[in-house]
């Protein structure tokens, strides 16, 4: 827990997760870039990821969908996003929004949940080369401030995170 | 309808969310609260000290009851705590739930952390596949 940061560009929490692998940076970046590699890790057991496409440059797009078994049958998730930063092998900036099959945003209540609950989050891996082995920081931050969606949940955090920070 | 998303997940569609059933519903409550422009101003009011239905009314157009409306809500989701006293029933915020959902990015970790668990394994396997079969090295070329 301790490894969790709060990022002093954004006003919400981020996740931070530090991990070693054993295996050479331009393979672990394959790992977010290529859609196959992609795939094989990236849903839970369980789960498919039957579409991954990825334009890996700055302003490219990402569409992922994610179908998993239900009782009611096979379910679907979709996501899309845009690349942010490409530097190869080393650093990966890309957004995250649920979305439908077409690719469209979706709003927390076309997706029938609360309205305010945000959907769209970033996602920055950054790559480090040690003695051949891969370091890897991937931090997941909640809200971007810029999301168009976030604005008004941005708006009710911002007001309220002071008070809470006093309460504490 | 949001019963309807949990409740048709397996556990593993869960474990998308990160969120636990209670805390999922918890977080639901909230949300749908803080869902509404009016409501956040509410506590936005609230968060400078408490105050009367009277006083919270005052920035908005609006009857007595409609505000009274939105207290309940805001009650509902223990946002807000109302005092005793008939007449008034002055309100104040109570940040624990704001305080969780101000958290809630932290459900993401173990969803990530089983990814990277994914992920190790599967360059452990990727490359032990690629010693002894070198003609599959060719494919891995960026």
């Amino acid at each position: 827990m301790t490894d969790t940061n709060t990022t002093d560009s954004d006003s919400t929490k981020s996740v931070v997760i530090e991990r070693t692998f054993d295996a050479p940076m331009p393979l672990v970046w394959a790992m977010w870039t290529d859609a196959d590699h992609f795939a094989a890790w990236y849903g839970p057991t369980g789960a498919r990821i039957p579409v991954a496409k990825m334009d890996v440059t700055v302003g490219g797009k990402r569409h992922v969908c994610m179908e998993m078994d239900t009782p009611n049958g096979a379910m679907q998730m979709w996501f899309v996003g845009e690349y942010l930063e490409v530097s190869p092998h080393t650093r990966l900036v890309y957004t995250e929004s649920m979305s439908n099959a077409d690719g469209d945003v979706m709003t927390a209540g076309d997706m029938e949940m609360p309205e305010g609950m945000p959907t769209t989050t970033k996602v920055i891996v950054e790559l480090t080369d040690r003695n051949s082995k891969t370091a890897m920081v991937m931090t997941h931050v909640g809200v971007p401030a810029d999301s168009p969606g976030a604005q008004g949940w941005n708006m009710a955090l911002d007001k309220l995170t002071a008070h809470i920070t006093d309460a504490a | 309808m949001t019963a309807t998303l949990t409740s048709g997940f397996s556990g593993e569609i869960i474990d998308i969310n990160g969120i636990s059933g209670d805390d999922d519903d918890r977080l639901t409550v909230t949300f749908a609260a803080l869902a509404n422009s009016t409501r956040r101003a509410i506590l936005a009011h609230l968060a400078q000290g408490a105050a009367t239905v009277n006083e919270l009314a005052e920035p908005f157009d609006m009857k007595l009851p409609a505000v009274s409306k939105h207290l309940k809500v805001l009650e509902r989701a223990g946002l807000i705590v109302r005092g005793q006293h008939a007449q008034f029933r002055p309100c104040a915020l109570d940040a624990a739930p704001i305080a969780q959902i101000a958290d809630w990015t932290e459900q993401y970790r173990p969803m990530w952390e089983a990814r990277f668990d994914r992920m190790d394994d599967y360059l452990t396997r990727l490359q032990h596949h690629t010693e002894h079969r070198p003609e599959e090295a060719d494919n891995n070329d960026d």
